[in-house]
């Protein structure tokens, strides 16, 4: 998962970012309101934490712009305000949710897999295909009860899967969400990660687990992966 | 407008300058004013000369018409001796008569018989056709190319063997009296329009630095609060700019009041922020190697203190600037619905059914917007965090009655939540106290809630709500419709 992380104060940014990329997502940062609306409008990011006191263009304008240009990922304000009226206002110019400075980050990161997990129509922190399971507030992995090691690229891919059962997803598609805007991409790793996941994600070995239940991540030819339930 | 020791005023484009805006206006209507009674007045008055003259040209006309004869062969005869004005006679003399004979065929012999007075000249006057007692008035060049005004009238011949069916009487007269005394009577009426009208423009010129004088005192009095010789603007004014000085004044009163405040509440905020900096302080003077865990803990804890002083602090702030201004109102309505937006949002995985229950009029609330949303933001919000599956707002209006004296707004907001016993209400209005330490807030909510209301002269009241959780009752001062 993506996400775009919008703060002026460097001090801070870095705090966010660390604790972002701690829980797994892959994070494009930008300082200003202008970097900040060209980096939602041209990637593909799955959430934004957007703080409103920004310098060049301020951020609530940075949000009505992606909302009037068709952008509809989950965006999560921070105001440095306690009143309800920047709320009210955030919330009109297409926020869905706001958090008042100063925070806890174990709140910023639960509201956020709250908004990934509701923008891709996930009810549950658990998510669950078949007997994967996949705890977005720990990290855990499971396969068959069994706990399962990811390495962090491994566990971005499976997460992005597991938030989309059934769909088709693209390699370009997996790439985008995975690596942030300045890293050199190459789609031939992203076919490393899956083999590597249908490894790791098997029933081990003399469990009594029943193949049948478990869920695959199947190849299209030409098109990309699709995560199958059983 | 300078005052000694006063900055030069900057210079402004003189459509700015109230006193030549004034004076302009003044000016161009008595200019207007004077150019239109002159031209009527002179244009009656030489109106009325050439009727009295032409009135006296017809008398003669009258007199000759009367003294013409023919004699034997049909020719017009007029016995001079029978006119009495000797002016008839002498050469030039600028009073003549003539009469023109007119063929029936159309042809015309101009001058059959003159007055003496146009000696060796004729009256030449184009041919014209006139009914019986008609009379023509014509102005032409006479005699040495005087002005003449000339009066025409055409009489029939009834006598046998006359010679011309018809005769042209004309009489003429000078017009170079009446035309001097017409321009003398111009001349000495523009020349008293032109003193009335400077008399009038020193008149607007002193009105207008009357009626501006106080504005002067004003501007010096301003000046005095600006650099601080004074607190309030002092002097007496004229009854059209004394509202405008009470209201500056009371303006100043204010704002003195709200530096004052908010003097006394940064005060207030540092000292309440020294204690858990002084605590910080001392703690990590005092570090020894097994502190780490204890150290970390330590800081959470002032720092969860410190952010309540602020937290605190801002929001009474926020209100104790604006919560006495009069005739402040806003619209319940467009609150609610911004707030249910957010809480609809907010709390969207929840899917909370929030129903607003509102009488059909419009309400208003006799204070800020923004306090309202504050209030009714934070006890929406609470009521979100705890509530099961329903939330619901209701408000009505309390009439004015003897007690209270004012309408009255209630807002109630419940929940369907687990609700919190009496000792738990209690405790829950003081500051700073969550009952709950597992859903995210300050802990400063209902207790702010209850501050803002009191500040307006409201109440907060909570009790067990109809729908099993808590139903939090605001009551604030409501604002008429109008």
């Amino acid at each position: 998962m993506r996400i775009l992380l919008v703060e002026d104060d460097t001090l801070l940014r870095a705090q966010l970012r660390t604790a972002l990329q701690g829980a797994g997502y892959t994070v494009d940062e930008a300082d200003n309101g202008r970097d900040a609306q060209f980096l939602g409008e041209t990637e593909a990011v799955d959430a934004v934490v957007l703080d409103l006191g920004l310098p060049v263009v301020d951020g609530l304008t940075v949000l009505k712009r992606w909302r009037a240009a068709g952008g509809n990922m989950p965006v999560l304000i921070l105001t440095a305000r306690d009143n309800w009226h920047e709320k009210v206002a955030g919330i009109d110019a297409g926020a869905d949710d706001y958090l008042t400075k100063p925070f806890h980050l174990e709140e910023l990161l639960a509201r956020l897999r709250a908004l990934i997990r509701r923008a891709s129509g996930q009810a549950s922190a658990v998510l669950q295909c078949g007997d994967w399971s996949l705890d977005t507030r720990s990290g855990r992995v499971t396969c068959a009860g069994q706990p399962v090691t990811l390495t962090a690229h491994e566990y971005k891919v499976l997460d992005y899967l597991m938030h989309r059962p059934g769909v088709l997803v693209s390699r370009a598609e997996l790439t985008e969400h995975i690596y942030a805007q300045d890293f050199d991409r190459d789609s031939n790793t992203i076919e490393v990660f899956v083999g590597r996941l249908r490894k790791k994600m098997l029933p081990s070995a003399g469990s009594s687990a029943d193949p049948a239940a478990s869920a695959r991540i199947e190849t299209v030819r030409g098109m990309g992966y699709r995560l199958v339930p059983p | 407008m300078n005052v000694p020791g006063a900055p030069p005023a900057p210079s402004v484009h003189w459509s700015r300058s109230l006193r030549v805006r004034l004076l302009a206006v003044t000016l161009a209507g008595v200019a207007v004013a004077m150019v239109l009674a002159g031209l009527v007045l002179s244009g009656l008055f030489r109106e009325h000369v050439q009727q009295q003259f032409q009135a006296a040209l017809q008398l003669q006309l009258d007199q000759i018409t009367a003294r013409l004869e023919f004699d034997a062969q049909g020719q017009p005869v007029i016995a001079a001796e029978a006119l009495s004005d000797p002016r008839w006679l002498k050469p030039y003399s600028g009073l003549y008569w003539q009469v023109d004979a007119m063929a029936p065929d159309g042809r015309e012999r101009a001058g059959v018989l003159r007055s003496r007075s146009l000696w060796d000249t004729s009256l030449a006057l184009q041919v014209d056709a006139l009914a019986d007692g008609a009379v023509h008035v014509h102005e032409m060049a006479g005699p040495q190319g005087a002005p003449l005004l000339v009066l025409e009238r055409t009489v029939r011949a009834d006598a046998e063997g006359v010679h011309a069916a018809r005769w042209r009487l004309m009489v003429a007269a000078d017009l170079h009296a009446t035309q001097a005394a017409t321009a003398r009577f111009t001349g000495v009426l523009a020349l008293s329009l032109a003193v009335l009208l400077v008399l009038l423009a020193a008149a607007a010129w002193a009105q207008v630095a009357l009626g501006l004088k106080p504005l002067q005192a004003l501007q010096r009095a301003v000046q005095d609060v600006q650099e601080a010789r004074a607190s309030q603007l002092q002097g007496s004014f004229p009854a059209e700019v004394q509202p405008l000085v009470d209201d500056f004044n009371a303006v100043l009163r204010r704002h003195g009041e709200v530096v004052e405040r908010a003097r006394t509440q940064a005060g207030n905020l540092a000292h309440a922020l020294k204690t858990p900096l002084t605590v910080l302080d001392n703690a990590a003077r005092a570090q020894t190697p097994t502190h780490g865990p204890e150290l970390a803990a330590l800081v959470r804890e002032q720092v969860v203190v410190a952010r309540r002083h602020i937290d605190w602090h801002l929001a009474r702030s926020r209100v104790a600037a604006s919560a006495h201004l009069p005739g402040q109102r806003t619209a319940l309505q467009p609150v609610v619905e911004g707030l249910v937006r957010v809480m609809n949002k907010v709390h969207a995985d929840r899917a909370l059914d929030i129903s607003v229950v509102q009488p059909p009029v419009s309400l208003f609330f006799a204070g800020e917007s923004q306090d309202l949303q504050e209030m009714l933001g934070n006890l929406l919000d609470n009521a979100c965090k705890w509530a099961r599956s329903a939330v619901r707002l209701q408000a009505q209006l309390l009439p004015a009655g003897s007690e209270p004296a004012q309408p009255q707004l209630v807002v109630a907001v419940e929940d369907d939540g687990p609700g919190i016993n009496a000792a738990q209400r209690a405790q829950a209005l003081e500051r700073g106290v969550r009952l709950d330490e597992t859903v995210p807030g300050t802990g400063l909510g209902l207790a702010i809630v209850q501050d803002l209301a009191a500040l307006y002269g409201g109440r907060l009241d909570l009790e067990p709500a109809g729908l099993g959780g808590l139903r939090a009752t605001l009551t604030l001062p409501a604002a008429n419709a109008h």
